[in-house]
């Protein structure tokens, strides 16, 4: 190293550094994105023009480590404790750590740098990206649910963003999956970012004990501004071989990610939406521009076991479902509701009913009927939103969206 | 020289609260001035000169000589024109134009105008009432407000209807005038709750408030039918009995919105001020003694509050206290007052700034950071005391045509009569189960149940501040239902009485 300074932050960035990183190339990444007017993305567009060879550690270790010095060292040191009190590991472009679908092209394509992640993104399954706003309908979180769950369950591995609406009906759909999910943070992991979810207990965690992933490619005290929400959206797009853009105003992120989403040659994928409804432009603009339509699982399958037949060739994993449906249908659960508020609710999914108009349905005693849907709420059979009740999951009987 | 001192008694009003004044009056020889000494306002003041213009041209005699009048005690405040008659009966008698004996053993309050005549003032009841209280036994008052002031047990009326005939009738020379008591108006005649058709959950909630007392808040967009629920809440509650309907009538009468010829009502009040209200007209103030703002005009009724999240935060904070204690005190420099103010309080709210949120019909155009903000608005401790959170949608007219209609207000408020008995013969004291003791709440409650709350709010994502406003609408569910044990479908039915939006907050 050029700096002594830098050795001792070298034996600091052992225990961050994942599996087949080399620590003191780390603490040289790290010190010169601490420092001001310096950014790890300059770096890459410097190599990207310029056409030498060897593998991005050998190229990024040639062009940071001479411009170092011990000043580095001491504003990194700090940082480098945080993600060690997060529990994170980080990871070189184009190291074995690094997900490999991130460092395709790379430095042609803007993978970053370096990348944290508490977990690791399993790279042996086909993997698909939820994406829509935060302000989500209960049609839209319905339908990402869904999607989520029956991709899950075929083996597939989601992603999504981190925030409320349509990142976490995603997520809490399939985290329990065998194919599991995991999270691209819009913040630095020292971040706690949104709130609920990232308190103890909160839907990260459940994320890291299910074996996926929260990764973020920020210092960890980066708040989660709008530029960084769109650098994050480009990391969503990349680490899937799927894209499926659910629901978006039409200024919303989801544009943006289905921008990243064709760069990286990744199939599209949008949820036709109310036409009456502003988080239905994205999808319905896209569709218009070519995105393939995703009307339920099957489509979505579709294309995933598509992937994983070339992807079977090629000698790694598969889809586990042919994907109609009808296939990933399973048993009816025990239901904490009458069976004719269950009925009203299934035939309404993925829609939300109002309250009102499920009573009214029902014919059932309003306070008997208010207790019922407590108790499955409380089971997590249902849930409530201002759009009113909705089955948290696709019911048993084969339903259609459009009736 | 100089004639014995001339006595009246009159009444000053702190609040609801009476003090006896006492209106002395004597004259001397000098320059034929009126002083008037006893702190009294600037009302009280101009008196001097009504009672002047009043006697005189009503063809009495004004005295040639000093009248030194002083009202007693010289510490307590004394506003408002309700002293014209003792203070004019008091000269009347220190001129000997009226026996002194026959004034000393009379109470008087009314107000003269130039022409003589004796009209009934702003707060007449509580003064009759306060004059009762005070062991008045024959009373002089306005004609205009004798019927009222008979409503008021116990006192000889001396209705008078101009200054003349206080003369005749102190002087022996006429009887006192028949007094018929005004009549009491009952019944449900307000809108009834069978014109509400549909929402199920909305007319549930509105029973519950009716039977526990629960402040209720209604989430919906605009045209929802907000107020036409919160409109028919007091036809579901016990009728007044005459005392309550009397101190009702009071404040009404001190806030000048009653008149003396006004039936005496027996039907809960329904108060709803505008939300651009001032902290000072929803729970009383002004200058001098306070007046009684709209959280006391609707004690023993309904208090509604529309679009709650437009008053400003200063307003709502001064709501606090009235709900949490029943009544309002407020400290002036000259007077410290309190007006009895429990209400059953039914607040409305939009759900999102644009009102749209949840509408099938239109979509919200709200930025979603905005509507974090205004439901961020909804927490604190005012919406802690609203047990019953409501989302209504809007009103669907083809859905409307359909629906069957409700259940009449007259069968509703038969349940919540026998609930209310129920409420009050185990808190005693008339208490409801908005107010009950936390440690009763539970021992009344099966323990599943509270298990099944913890875990239900839990499970909702309520906070243990709800656990015990959740448990007491549970203990008025059970209530409705003649059950004295609450149980876990109680709770399960309470905790559906919460707002989505508002389950972080609360
Ligand atoms: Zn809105």
């Amino acid at each position: 190293m050029s700096a002594p300074g830098l050795t001792g932050l070298a034996e600091a960035c052992r225990e961050i550094t994942a599996p087949g990183s080399d620590p003191e190339l780390v603490a040289a990444l790290v010190a010169w994105a601490v420092r001001p007017r310096r950014t790890l993305e300059g770096v890459r567009r410097a190599l990207a023009s310029d056409a030498g060879g060897g593998t991005p550690a050998r190229r990024l270790r040639a062009h940071v480590l001479p411009h170092l010095d011990d000043d580095d060292a001491a504003h990194a040191a700090a940082v480098i404790a945080r993600w060690v009190a997060r529990g994170c590991q980080l990871s070189v472009v184009g190291d074995p750590g690094y997900p490999s679908r991130l460092a395709e092209g790379w430095p042609d394509t803007d993978g970053p740098v370096l990348l944290a992640a508490s977990g690791q993104v399993p790279e042996d399954r086909p993997t698909v990206a939820l994406v829509g706003s935060r302000r989500a309908s209960s049609y839209g979180t319905g339908i990402t649910a869904w999607l989520a769950e029956a991709a899950g369950e075929a083996g597939a591995h989601v992603i999504s963003g981190g925030a409320v609406g349509i990142d976490a009906a995603a997520h809490r759909a399939a985290v329990h999956t065998s194919g599991g999910t995991s999270v691209v943070l819009a913040c630095g992991h020292d971040v706690d970012y949104p709130r609920s979810h990232a308190r103890p207990g909160g839907l990260f965690d459940g994320i890291r004990r299910a074996g996926g992933a929260v990764v973020s490619e920020q210092l960890p005290a980066v708040p989660p501004r709008a530029g960084v929400v769109r650098a994050r959206n480009r990391i969503v797009a990349a680490l899937a071989d799927v894209v499926v853009v659910v629901e978006g105003g039409a200024r919303s992120g989801a544009l943006l990610t289905a921008t990243a989403a064709l760069e990286r040659d990744r199939v599209l994928l949008a949820v036709p939406g109310d036409v009456r409804a502003s988080g239905s432009v994205a999808p319905n603009r896209l569709l218009g521009e070519g995105a393939h339509p995703c009307t339920g699982p099957g489509d979505l399958l579709e294309h995933l076991d598509r992937l994983a037949h070339r992807a079977h060739l090629a000698g790694t994993g598969g889809v586990a479902a042919s994907g109609t449906a009808a296939e990933v249908d399973r048993a009816d659960p025990l239901s904490a509701l009458p069976a004719p508020l269950h009925a009203a609710l299934r035939a309404a999914w993925p829609r939300a009913v109002p309250v009102d108009v499920l009573l009214e349905r029902v014919e059932l005693d309003a306070g008997a009927a208010l207790a019922a849907l407590t108790r499955a709420q409380v089971a997590g059979e249902v849930a409530e939103g201002p759009e009113g009740v909705v089955l948290c999951r696709r019911p048993a009987a084969p339903q259609r969206l459009i009736s | 020289m100089g004639r014995p001192l001339a006595i009246v008694r009159g009444v000053a009003l702190l609040g609801l609260t009476a003090r006896e004044v006492r209106v002395e009056a004597a004259s001397s020889p000098g320059l034929p001035l009126l002083r008037l000494v006893g702190l009294p306002d600037a009302a009280v003041r101009e008196a001097g000169d009504r009672v002047r213009t009043a006697i005189t041209r009503h063809g009495l005699r004004w005295p040639g000589e000093r009248i030194v009048v002083n009202l007693a005690p010289a510490d307590l405040p004394k506003a408002g024109s309700a002293f014209d008659l003792p203070l004019a009966v008091a000269i009347l008698a220190a001129t000997g134009q009226v026996p002194i004996a026959a004034a000393a053993a009379c109470w008087a309050c009314g107000e003269l105008g130039l022409d003589g005549s004796v009209r009934p003032v702003a707060g007449q009841l509580p003064l009759v009432a306060g004059a009762r209280q005070l062991g008045a036994e024959r009373l002089l008052l306005p004609a205009a407000a004798a019927s009222e002031a008979a409503l008021v047990e116990g006192l000889e009326l001396l209705p008078v209807a101009d200054i003349g005939e206080v003369v005749e009738l102190l002087g022996g020379r006429c009887a006192p005038r028949v007094v018929e008591p005004l009549p009491r108006q009952a019944g449900v005649t307000g809108p009834d709750l069978a014109e509400v058709r549909g929402q199920p959950v909305a007319r549930r909630a509105v029973e519950l408030a009716a039977a526990g007392g629960h402040h209720l808040l209604l989430s919906g967009p605009p045209g929802c039918g907000k107020s036409m629920l919160a409109a028919r809440l007091p036809g579901l509650l016990p009728q007044l009995t005459t005392d309550e309907a009397l101190e009702v009538a009071a404040l009404h009468s001190l806030a000048g919105l009653r008149s003396p010829e006004q039936p005496l009502d027996l039907r809960p009040p329904l108060r709803s001020p505008h939300q651009v209200v001032s902290a000072a007209a929803l729970v009383g103030g002004g200058s001098g003694v306070p007046r009684p703002g709209e959280v006391s005009l609707a004690h023993r009724g309904v208090l509604t509050l529309d679009e709650l999240l437009e008053v400003p935060r200063a307003v709502l904070d001064a709501l606090r206290q009235p709900l949490e204690q029943g009544e309002v005190v407020l400290t002036r420099s000259r007077a410290r007052v309190s007006y009895p103010a429990k209400v059953l309080l039914v607040a409305a709210t939009n759900p999102c700034p644009c009102g749209y949120l949840g509408d099938p019909r239109r979509a919200c155009s709200c930025r979603p950071d905005r509507i974090e903000r205004y439901r961020a608005r909804l927490s604190g401790p005012l919406l802690d005391r609203l047990d019953l959170q409501v989302s209504l949608r809007p009103l669907d007219p083809d859905a409307l045509v359909g629906a069957a209609s409700g259940e009449a207000s007259s069968v509703v408020a038969t349940r919540v009569a026998d609930a209310r008995q129920r409420a009050a013969a185990r808190w005693g004291g008339g208490t409801l189960n908005r107010d009950a003791d936390p440690q009763g709440l539970r021992h009344a409650t099966d323990r599943r149940a509270l298990a099944r709350l913890a875990g239900a709010l839990h499970g909702v994502g309520g906070s243990a501040r709800a656990f015990d406003r959740t448990l007491r609408v549970a203990r008025t569910i059970a209530d409705l239902g003649d059950d004295e044990v609450v149980r876990t479908v109680h709770v399960e039915e309470a905790v559906a009485y919460r707002l989505p939006a508002t389950r972080g907050a609360a």
